[in-house]
């Protein structure tokens, strides 16, 4: 961010292939000794006068000033955050990303601090215009930074010296068009990043006027703008102030005359040709001060509430997601009763339960210790369901002898002992001795 | 001093320099497709019901036939009176069993039932007819052990840990001597027939669900024969059936859902768009959802899976009257369960799967096309003249090897 004013200064004609302002002596040197970066000075104040000295190449002019400098800190930081924050968003589904994204803490923190740089960025942007405001209503320094008729010519002679058609590269003054370039850029960058970034952040205020399609057209925007960005960094800041030179004076604020003799000829020579704006009396800047500072106030607190706005206008979402089915899980369907059918013994009504006879006491007997081989299945022949069948018997012989148990196979077999379906021996004896006394059937 | 200061502003120039060509190499990565692959194979398959791998060791026991066990079991009228009153049937269909798939291949009762070989019976007691069935069951673990081991991860196994005895078992669904043959013998794949059974078995414990289930877009056309679409097991797992309601399980469903949804063959047959799966991630939820996948698979996330706007079992047709998402209010409903505030117009933030184009979200279209020109345009303009530069500067160190930089620039001759 640096800044758009300078002290007003005349732009020197730079058409011609001769710089200028004739070397030695300037008129007034700024500073002498660059004892590294010891004296800040408030103001980028070319005009402090110093005894006069010759000239020398370690002699040192002010560039930029202590605001201007922590300015361009700050987003440095915030903007090199920002774009490790948010590129690896914009292309997610590459592995690079996805590693970054895992490197700070998951894509829930990797927007936490996304968010925070974003304001950090835009603090920073208050500050600026604020300060600028200072620049051009206070001290009434020239807009330098704005694009003029001369940095077109500017661009041509480089571009002939190129080509050879010239000795030597344009005489540029205090902003050449290459930082012109930048800061603007910067400038556009910010503006769309903060709109689109708003957008996105409060996207149900959006959508209360604007159409919903608007969100996804600023998150294109806004991923695209980035790649501008960074890119734009890498090629041009990266090449004008760390390849092609290295140039220090946004850390330290200074430039050696040798550097300005290179990167700036035509401030130099008005520096030197004394063309510098004449230092605000102190009466005078009070006075501006005085409408200044209010205004300044009112911009800030202005700015200040838009920007906390900016952040908490809304809600957006949730913090879960509420249940998408409330249904039972567990109803079960009654299960249908398996078919049995179940052999219905025809009871005689007239048989009296728990008698000693067949109806009352030995058919049920039957039934449950031996029908489930002498049943329906009348295993070797012998079924005991009904008085006929037992009286029948099965493949050996008759199962009942009325009055003659020892014959009857049923005790032949019980009392053999061991048999599947044995009777206990008090059952055996009571079929023995209801057989004996002519095994009545009711 | 100065040279401590330009290594480290070196250090810091290249450092960033470095990481920028990190993030132009992540351009190239951008390939939609690929990408959506890449989150489709992340995900274990559903694993497939298998064929049934039968390994008998019950050969000593073989000898005793069938006929022998329903001399007495094939009585009807053979029962067993349990602790808590409930009676147990203990006859069994011959014929039923004849045409299970087991009857048909010949396994015998004994294979199972390997306790009661001998007669008499060793004493049996269960406290309930469910109890009965929990005694019995692990039966199957003997020959299908893949299986069992699967059920065993399950959220039915953990249900009947946890003590609920209604959890179910092997029998509860394929029944105990009516089991049913599922797959094709040769391709191991399920018949067409027991795919569209799976509903209904499911239903005899989810008939809640069942019912939602016969009113989706899904459910209605299995319910008319079409075996295409997702029954139950698709979404859930056979054996091992996940606990749905957990974050991974959330955080997996697009995966899920793509499966037949990225299928083009599949989805070629009823017009569908495959584009479904890159159009989510490509937006801030899927994005979302898909990060969390890879990275935080056991996390919750606020941000929407597919069945949070297309539903869970009553998953309508987009272009259904009444609920179909493609009208903008019925899809507002959707949004505002998580967005409450959200008014008529937010639901087109959403881009409804669409990729932008001149038709359909021309704005974001509009915006994409100044930017593919401006960035080229913008960057191409700023490299040519640094390459003229740079050139222009390496040429005239060259020509002047012993003059310094500044003095070569400033010479007038």
């Amino acid at each position: 961010m640096t800044d758009p004013t300078s002290d007003p200064r005349l732009t020197p004609d730079s058409s011609s292939d001769t710089p200028p302002a004739p070397e030695p002596t300037p008129a007034i040197p700024i500073m002498t000794e660059p004892t590294s970066d010891a004296p800040i000075m408030a103001e980028p104040t070319l005009d402090v006068p110093v005894p006069a000295e010759p000239a020398h190449p370690a002699q040192t002019f002010i560039r930029f000033d202590r605001v201007q400098r922590i300015s361009h800190l700050v987003l440095l930081i915030s903007f090199t955050v920002l774009a490790i924050t948010g590129l690896p968003q914009k292309f997610a589904l590459s592995p690079l990303s996805q590693g970054m994204i895992n490197l700070m803490g998951g894509i829930e923190f990797t927007r936490q601090i996304h968010h925070i740089s974003a304001v950090i960025l835009l603090i920073a942007s208050i500050v600026h215009i604020i300060d600028l405001g200072y620049r051009v209503f206070v001290l009434r320094y020239q807009l330098s930074m704005l694009p003029v008729v001369e940095d077109f010519k500017h661009l041509f002679d480089d571009l002939s010296y190129y080509f050879g058609r010239r000795k030597r590269k344009a005489f540029y003054g205090r902003y050449s068009y290459a930082e012109k370039v930048e800061y603007l850029a910067v400038v556009w960058g910010t503006v769309i990043m903060a709109i689109t970034g708003f957008i996105m952040w409060n996207p149900i205020f959006t959508t209360r006027s604007l159409p919903g399609s608007i969100i996804p057209a600023s998150k294109a925007a806004h991923g695209w703008e980035a790649v501008l960005a960074v890119l734009a960094i890498i090629i041009w800041h990266f090449y004008h102030v760390h390849l092609r030179h290295f140039n220090k004076s946004i850390f330290n604020g200074q430039l050696s005359r040798e550097e300005m003799e290179h990167e700036h000829p035509a401030e130099l020579a008005q520096i030197e040709a004394g063309e510098t704006s004449k230092p605000v009396s102190p009466d005078v800047l009070r006075r501006r001060q005085r409408y200044y500072f209010p205004i300044a106030g009112v911009l800030t607190v202005i700015l200040g509430v838009s920007l906390f706005r900016f952040v908490t206008y809304e809600d957006t979402a949730l913090s879960y997601v509420p249940p998408a089915e409330t249904v039972a899980v567990f109803v079960p369907i009654t299960p249908t009763p398996r078919p049995t059918s179940t052999i219905t013994p025809t009871f005689d009504p007239a048989a009296e339960v728990g008698a000693d006879t067949w109806a009352g006491t030995y058919e049920a007997l039957f039934r449950n210790r031996c029908s489930s081989c002498h049943g329906v299945t009348a295993v070797g022949g012998l079924s005991l369901a009904t008085y006929e069948d037992a009286l029948k018997g099965g493949n050996s012989g008759p199962g009942i002898i009325p009055g003659d148990a020892e014959a009857s196979w049923i005790v032949k077999i019980q009392s053999a002992g061991g048999h599947p379906g044995q009777l206990t021996s008090d059952e055996l004896s009571q079929v023995i001795e209801w057989i004996n006394n002519g095994a009545p059937e009711q | 001093m100065l040279n401590r200061h330009k290594i480290s502003l070196f250090i810091l120039g290249s450092g960033i320099i470095t990481l920028a060509i990190a993030f132009s190499f992540a351009l190239a990565w951008l390939s939609p497709g690929a990408s959506a692959a890449a989150l489709a194979q992340s995900t274990p398959p559903t694993p497939t019901p298998q064929a049934g791998s039968a390994t008998d060791t019950s050969t000593g026991l073989l000898s005793i036939d069938d006929q022998v066990c329903l001399d007495c079991h094939g009585t009807p009228g053979l029962t067993m009176t349990l602790e808590n009153g409930e009676v147990l049937d203990l006859t069994v269909s011959a014929e039923e069993h004849r045409v299970s798939v087991h009857g048909q291949m010949g396994y015998a009762c004994v294979q199972c039932h390997t306790t009661v070989g001998n007669y008499p019976h060793p004493p049996f007691q269960a406290a309930s007819l469910r109890d009965a069935s929990l005694q019995l069951y692990p039966a199957c673990q003997r020959c299908h052990a893949s299986q069992y081991e699967l059920a065993s991860d399950s959220v039915h196994a953990t249900a009947l840990e946890n003590g609920n005895l209604q959890a179910a078992i092997c029998t509860d669904c394929h029944t105990a001597h009516q089991v049913r043959r599922l797959n094709d013998p040769e391709t191991g794949e399920l018949t067409q027939e027991a795919r569209l059974a799976i509903p209904e078995t499911c239903a005899k414990c989810h008939s809640a669900i069942y019912e939602k289930y016969l009113t989706s877009v899904h459910g209605s056309a299995l319910s008319e024969g079409n075996a295409d679409v997702p029954t139950c097991i698709d979404c859930h797992g056979v054996h091992n059936i996940e606990d749905p309601t957990t974050a991974s399980f959330r955080l997996n469903s697009p995966t899920m859902c793509s499966k037949c949804h990225t299928d083009s063959e599949l989805m070629a047959k009823y017009g569908l768009s495959t584009n479904v799966l890159s159009t989510y991630v490509a937006d801030f939820h899927g994005t979302t959802v898909a990060l969390f996948e890879k990275q935080s698979p056991d996390a919750e996330t606020n941000k929407p899976v597919c069945y949070d706007c297309h539903g869970i079992h009553d998953i309508m047709r987009v272009d259904d009257p009444d609920h179909g998402l493609q009208a903008s209010e019925n899809l507002l409903v959707r949004c505002q369960r998580c967005h409450p505030d959200a008014t008529a117009n937010f639901p087109t933030a959403w881009l409804s799967h669409y990729i932008p184009d001149r038709e359909k979200y021309p704005l974001v279209y509009y915006v994409n096309l100044f930017y593919k020109i401006l960035i080229p345009a913008l960057l191409g303009g700023m490299a040519v003249l640094v390459a003229l530069d740079f050139s222009a500067k390496v040429r005239s160190r060259r020509r002047k090897p012993e003059v310094t930089e500044s003095d070569a620039e400033v010479s007038h001759d």
